[in-house]
């Protein structure tokens, strides 16, 4: 049987993590969780709504009854019990909370404590939610394991992170630090990476059973061999891998703190952009059912 | 000294234990109430009028009458099939498969519109077409592909057991075209004391996942 879910819902799951991602690292550059000064605290909250927003605007095309009936959408919110649901008011939510904190940043005024955790705590759950979207099928063995919202959780902090830095390097100016922006990157790589090598790991050696390993395979060696370790693996993690430690260990030797976005890190990040979206496209592309309802 | 150290070392054990164990249990996704309240699919139902169909595999002679009459009363939106005959390579013979209207529906469960009902009085899993969004994620939460997506309507439609002709005292249209009696229908509490009659033949989802409602005699 054919499977409708493409490229639509790729770049809507990837867009969904990279908003929240990016409100979250503005949210613990507020904070001073990323170190003194962090020049992340603005840039991340002006994408986190528009990027969410944009994707949503593609989910409805990709709905059936989205340009057909747009009122049956209203009905998206009915079914409590259903996952997609949950997601439509988390995102609805989500975009309204990060528009009036984008607005707010905007005009320089102080948002309420409340209005700020919200908008973090419902920037997680839209993480949280597109990995969830997934790990309910049951019936695709490729997604029905709870990795699916910690590798998509981290894969959104990694592509927010970088998306925020390539916005914060071209608004910010000469303005603060880069604080602790190196150590975050290099700490969501490498725990992305070690969350991807399990998820695979478990899935090549049969757990989720032969149509687990059929979804894998495709991925590692068949028709998304070249999007898997050339996008994913190589563009994806290890490249800004490598980028971050020669970076922090060059850091701890000269204690010199840099403050410009060079050259390596805007191609760092870009790649960790295109890594984060390859990880969608073969999470949703790869995914075979437990059956293919032709034959027996 | 050595006491505290100890001390660490068992608790750092106890940690990797533990999160070995979660891991673990992320990994198959397994969550623990699942385990506790595990059921099998051959209980029987718990509404006791609830219908089911049940298919001979050594009657069937592959002649699609029933897709044919399912298409024709039924008037399939392009690209829609409810019913399909499809061939099972083991033993050189036919399955006829529709909706089995399953007692744990994964696609009542998923659908964010609830389009998908149960019928009180006979079980039977009814989706109405017209409150469909077509988010298509049910197409990926049923096991048996039973909900169809058509490009031309941009909904899902699926097989209604021919509620209305059921309602008005007649067999459903598959059943009333079978020439060779290979699909029956009738209470599923009926239905599964058929001797050989199971609910999974090599190659389909285990039963487990959402209680189909039908029988099925296996060809030997």
């Amino acid at each position: 049987m054919e499977m409708h879910w493409h490229w639509l819902i790729v770049i809507y799951l990837f867009l969904g993590g990279l908003g929240a991602g990016a409100y979250l690292v503005s949210f613990a550059a507020e904070k001073g969780w990323l170190g003194k000064n962090s020049n992340l605290s603005r840039a991340g909250y002006y994408i986190s709504a528009p990027v969410v927003a944009f994707g949503t605007v593609l989910l409805v095309f990709d709905l059936g009854q989205g340009l057909h009936k747009p009122w049956l959408l209203v009905r998206l919110l009915y079914n409590f019990g259903s996952v997609m649901t949950w997601g439509v008011y988390i995102l609805s939510a989500f975009i309204l909370i990060g528009f009036i904190k984008a607005f707010l940043v905007f005009m320089k005024k102080k948002a309420p404590t409340a209005l700020n955790w919200a908008g973090a705590i419902l920037a997680l759950a839209t993480g949280t939610y597109t990995g969830l979207l997934l790990w309910a099928v049951e019936a695709i063995p490729f997604w029905s394991t709870g990795i699916m919202p910690a590798l998509f959780v981290v894969s959104a902090l990694s592509t927010g992170l970088s998306a925020t830095a390539l916005l914060a390097s071209v608004v910010e100016k000469g303005k603060a630090s880069q604080g602790r922006e190196g150590e975050a990157h290099l700490l969501l790589i490498a725990v992305e990476l070690m969350i991807a090598i399990t998820f695979f790991t478990i899935m090549l050696t049969g757990v989720k059973g032969p149509m687990g390993i059929q979804s894998a395979m495709m991925a590692v060696s068949g028709s998304y061999a070249l999007l898997f370790w050339g996008v994913f693996i190589v563009l994806g993690l290890i490249f800004p891998l490598v980028v971050y430690i020669l970076q922090f260990l060059q850091k701890r030797k000269s204690k010199i703190h840099s403050n410009t976005h060079s050259y390596v890190h805007i191609f760092s990040d870009v790649s960790v952009l295109l890594g984060g979206f390859a990880l969608r496209a073969i999470i949703v592309l790869a995914a075979l059912p437990l059956w293919n309802g032709l034959q027996l | 000294m050595n006491k505290l150290k100890k001390r660490v070392l068992i608790s750092r054990r106890q940690m990797l234990k533990a999160g070995a164990i979660f891991s673990a249990a992320l990994a198959t996704g397994i969550i623990p109430s699942k385990l506790l309240f595990a059921e099998t699919s051959q209980d029987a139902p718990s509404n006791p009028d609830k219908i089911g169909f049940m298919f001979n595999n050594e009657k069937c002679i592959g002649c699609r009458s029933c897709e044919y009459a399912c298409k024709n009363t039924n008037e399939w939106e392009t690209g829609a099939k409810w019913r399909r005959v499809i061939p099972v390579s083991e033993s050189d013979s036919y399955l006829s498969i529709s909706c089995n209207h399953c007692e744990k529906p994964a696609c009542l469960t998923v659908c964010p519109a609830k389009a998908y009902t149960i019928r009180e009085k006979d079980g039977i899993v009814v989706q109405d077409p017209d409150k469909c969004v077509g988010c298509k994620y049910c197409l990926y939460a049923c096991p048996y592909h039973a909900p169809q997506f058509s490009d031309e309507t941009g909904r899902i439609s699926k097989c209604h057991f021919c509620k209305d002709r059921q309602d008005q005292g007649e067999q459903p249209a598959c059943v009333a075209s079978c020439p060779t009696k290979a699909l029956t229908y009738g209470k599923l509490t009926e239905l599964r004391k058929t001797p050989g009659g199971v609910a999974q033949i090599k190659g389909l989802p285990s039963p487990d996942l959402t209680k189909p409602s039908w029988v099925i005699i296996p060809k030997e």
